[in-house]
């Protein structure tokens, strides 16, 4: 690897003194490198301060420091909004560098499973009600059998958990009344 | 290790050997290994700073997340420095923690370090003691200073006092540079320096 390089190296000391020209192509293409892997900027973007970055080293740079969002040139303050994408004539289809590289997708999280299965209605500490719908036989069991013990006690006052189970059982309780009216008038 | 952290540092390495900081003689950056993971630098102490004629290694180690993370950089050379550790070589220096920059190079980089031996900050020490002794009696850093670069980084000032006690602890028995940390921590008193060294 470090042999390749050395014939790079001297092929490209040998170039400038060849041509005069290449001096001048060479700075020139110099203004358009990457600020961060310096190669010729590809997916170029324009940060507010002006620096050039190819878009998926400048976005790889604000994913690695997702707290502290800076120019890596001159340290002002950057963000995916604030950068302006170039287009070059060569450039057939304009479309956004930005929407290239895809955002990561939001870390996802569930709430562990609750073994018990249907919570029912909690009424203050200890009673439960649960209703069936229809003639279905087993609906009275399933009246009768929820008053064992075999469900998870209520969570404890003032615990995130509790507010949910309460504002749960005021819904299903809507629900049952409204279901209630529907059955009289329908 | 990742395509652009190698393809960066080549392109950086072609940059520096072209840089007239290193026709002047002020950093020089030469490969350790061929996997470009490793590097070696040179730093020439600044004038009117007492590691004046000394040079200073570097080791470089440039992580796979290069240039989105800084290189690990310490001093091979040992140095009196507040900012240096006087056993490990690590550097503090913000711009190789929490303030690194992508268009960062190892270039700008070893000037940042050569900036620092001659601007150092002694309230964000990396070695207490040093810096204890920079506020409190900065005439003797100095002189330690030169006396560590003129020993370990070939500087040319020899202080013949400090010279002198390190070679009585010598005779005592005690390696060279075990001594040298104990008078340069205990100003150079050769009692304290003995105490400690025997206790």
């Amino acid at each position: 690897m470090a042999e390749t390089s050395e014939s790079q190296a001297s092929a490209s000391a040998s170039a400038p003194g060849g041509d005069a020209g290449g001096e001048d192509d060479k700075r020139d293409e110099r203004m358009l490198e990457c600020n961060i892997c310096l190669d010729t900027a590809r997916d170029a973007v324009v940060s507010m301060c002006g620096h050039l970055f190819c878009w998926p080293c400048l976005h790889q740079w604000l994913e690695t420091r997702p707290s502290r969002k800076v120019c890596p040139v001159c340290k002002a303050a950057i963000s995916r909004d604030k950068v302006i994408p170039l287009y070059g004539r060569g450039n057939t289809k304009q479309e956004d560098p930005r929407n290239k590289v895809p955002p990561r997708p939001a870390g996802q999280r569930t709430e562990p499973e609750n073994n018990s299965g249907f919570p029912g209605f909690g009424f203050g500490e200890g009673f439960h009600m649960s209703f069936g719908i229809g003639a279905f036989p087993f609906g009275v069991f399933t009246s009768t059998f929820n008053f064992g013990d075999s469900r998870p006690s209520a969570a404890p006052h003032g615990t995130a958990q509790y507010e949910e189970e309460q504002f749960l059982s005021k819904i299903f309780l809507w629900v049952a009344i409204l279901f209630v009216l529907w059955l009289i008038f329908a | 290790m990742a395509n652009i952290a190698a393809k960066r540092i080549k392109r950086e390495f072609k940059e520096v050997m072209k840089s007239e900081e290193v026709a002047g003689g002020a950093i020089k950056l030469e490969l350790v290994n061929d996997s470009w993971t490793e590097l070696k630098g040179q730093i020439a102490g600044p004038p009117d700073t007492p590691y004046e004629g000394g040079t200073f290694l570097l080791e470089i180690k440039v992580p796979e997340t290069y240039p989105f993370n800084p290189p690990k950089i310490r001093f091979m050379t040992k140095i009196w420095h507040p900012n240096v550790s006087s056993v490990t070589g690590a550097i503090c220096l913000d711009i190789l923690k929490d303030q690194w920059a992508a268009a960062l190079t190892l270039r700008t980089v070893l000037l940042s370090i050569q900036a620092l031996l001659s601007a150092a900050e002694p309230n964000d020490p990396q070695d207490a003691v040093v810096a204890k002794q920079y506020r409190e009696s900065p005439q003797l850093f100095n002189l330690t200073a030169k006396h560590w670069t003129n020993v370990y980084a070939g500087g040319p000032s020899s202080i013949f006092d400090f010279n002198q006690k390190v070679q009585l602890l010598i005779d005592m028995g005690i390696d060279e540079h075990q001594a040298r940390v104990a008078l340069s921590t205990y100003d150079w008193e050769l009692e304290r320096a003995t105490e400690q060294l025997f206790s």
